[in-house]
């Protein structure tokens, strides 16, 4: 009796939110565990052939005897630097478009209409067009990456800086401030969280970019490896290139959070 | 007479003079929508004299509102002319400020400063302003909140935040739109008092939209009623009632006959369309 009632005071008790975070922190490990413990016993079994689906242990195993070996870190800095350059160049790039089109009513209605056209088209079927134009190395694969990445940022930009107040605006004016003035003040402040939300896609489209680019042809990257290794059915190896892309993708968008939450502290409560 | 002391200070910086601070010479509006006029407002002819506190009131469509933003130069004028200080007014002025039914307030901002942005837009040195920005935040009873976030204040909070945004850099006319109205009742009572108090104390000009008719004549000097299609000025109402002014004087029968008076000539068009 003692016992039972113990149990049930504890269970009355509410969670804090502490505690609740950690219990569905520990679903999301379990779930994993028995996922990699599904991937390790069913080829094992004979269920999939170990071919097609190697151990998860032999992947672990592909992974650790590749990223020790020089040839493997030069193919990771070539497909690092394509998706670094890219990312940044593209969301450069469609923060300049999409300030020019916010501010400038006339660029946006003479330009919109290709925005709109060039965005239908699935992109990568320049790929091939890219290499015979810029050539087998990497800066066709840059040009990839920007190609994808610029868009989320553009129209982002474009839609935070359109969705400013009217009476922000307003303020600005009755203040005779300058549209400079009420640019930096107001309205890229404002636009900045949907902004960031667009720079994050990039970051993917980026990733997304410098490996289709690779695909299509080259003769470095991790990409190409993958490639090499789907061809020679080493699938142990393009499972370990897959787990180094995500790895990076992963990295890349978790850094951009943190800044996100840094930069635009002021949108934090909202979130929770 | 509690912490009057910067706003009477600013009040002294104030021209004294007898010469209207806001005139309207058969001022109008027209939109054009759908290639259709609409007559906003019908000639206005209006002299505000320095330190009054004037209501504009009336139901929606009246036009108080494209009035109050043709005078604050927010809005070009169809015809005639809007004079401050005898100076034909083309656009807005740092002599002229205006304060809306919503805070507008920067989220990323401090308390203190949001009320400091006017003066860096003004290209002043912000820490020549600070010690004045304080003062006013005190005043408005928000001296405690000054690193605040908007975020963090109650709505009735931030629309202080707002008026001592505004009181900071000095207007010699307020124009206020409503300022009060998205406010719960008791909130705008207390606010209505606040403002009362610091801008009779400043001698600042006031021209205060609302829609609600005990508030304009509990706080003017004169009420403006104006009636809508068209928008036009019905008449003007002279409050001559004692200041400063107490909630206990609503329950006088002059209140209550002023009233009666603002609500009769709005009533006397109702019928008329």
């Amino acid at each position: 009796m003692a016992v039972t009632d113990t149990i049930d005071a504890a269970s009355v008790v509410p969670r804090t939110e502490a505690q609740i975070q950690r219990r569905y922190r520990l679903i999301s490990v379990a779930i994993t565990v028995v996922i990699l413990g599904l991937w390790e016993i069913v080829p094992a079994l004979g269920l999939v052939n170990p071919i097609i689906l190697p151990q998860f242990s032999k992947v672990v195993w592909a992974l650790g005897t590749l990223v020790i070996q020089d040839f493997f870190l030069q193919h990771f800095t070539v497909t690092l630097t394509e998706i670094l350059l890219g990312f940044v160049l593209g969301t450069a790039i469609g923060l300049a478009l999409g300030i020019a089109l916010a501010v400038w009513p006339a660029v946006k209605q003479v330009t919109y209409p290709f925005v709109v056209g060039f965005q239908a088209i699935p992109k990568i079927v320049f790929a091939p067009l890219f290499i015979a134009w810029f050539g087998f190395d990497q800066t066709s694969k840059v040009v990839m990456a920007i190609v994808i990445a610029f868009f989320p940022v553009l129209i982002n930009t474009m839609v935070g800086l359109e969705s400013v107040p009217q009476d922000a605006k307003k303020l600005m004016r009755s203040l005779r401030a300058t549209p400079l003035q009420t640019f930096w003040k107001v309205s890229l402040p404002h636009a900045l969280p949907i902004i960031f939300a667009g720079v994050k896609a990039a970051l993917t489209f980026a990733v997304i970019g410098a490996i289709v680019g690779e695909f299509v042809g080259a003769s470095e990257g991790l990409g190409y490896l993958l490639d090499l290794y789907n061809n020679q059915l080493q699938i142990d190896r393009v499972f370990a290139v897959i787990v180094v892309l995500a790895a990076i993708g992963a990295l890349g968008y978790f850094l951009l959070e943190w800044l996100d939450r840094k930069l635009i502290f002021w949108r934090e409560d909202e979130n929770r | 007479m509690v912490n009057q002391g910067p706003i009477a200070e600013f009040a002294m910086s104030q021209p004294v003079s007898s010469a209207p601070v806001v005139q309207t010479q058969s001022l109008a509006k027209t939109f054009h929508v759908d290639g259709k006029s609409v007559v906003a407002l019908e000639s206005v002819d209006l002299t505000i004299n320095p330190g009054e506190f004037i209501s504009f009131v009336g139901p929606s469509g009246c036009g108080k509102s494209t009035l109050l933003n043709m005078i604050a130069g927010l809005l070009p004028k169809t015809s005639g002319q809007v004079l401050i200080h005898g100076q034909p007014v083309a656009e807005p002025s740092k002599r002229v400020g205006f304060m809306f039914q919503a805070p507008v307030l920067l989220p990323w901002r401090t308390v203190e400063n949001n009320v400091l942005m006017p003066a860096e837009v003004f290209g002043l040195k912000v820490n020549d302003i600070r010690d004045k920005a304080r003062a006013v935040l005190k005043t408005v009873g928000l001296g405690d909140f000054i690193n605040a976030y908007p975020r963090q204040l109650s709505g009735g909070m931030q629309q202080r935040v707002a008026l001592a945004r505004v009181l900071t850099y000095e207007p010699e006319v307020l124009l206020m739109d409503e300022p009060f109205g998205a406010l719960d009742e008791f909130t705008r009572e207390a606010m209505n008092l606040e403002l009362l108090r610091i801008t009779r104390a400043a001698n600042i000009t006031v021209l205060f939209v609302t829609h609600n008719i005990t508030e304009a004549v509990f706080m003017s000097d004169r009420v403006v009623v104006m009636t809508p299609r068209p928008g036009k000025v019905s008449g003007i109402i002279d409050v001559p009632l004692p200041r400063p002014r107490e909630i206990e004087l609503m329950h006088q029968p002059m209140f209550t006959d002023l009233t009666f008076q603002v609500r009769s000539i709005l009533g006397g068009t109702h019928g008329g369309h």
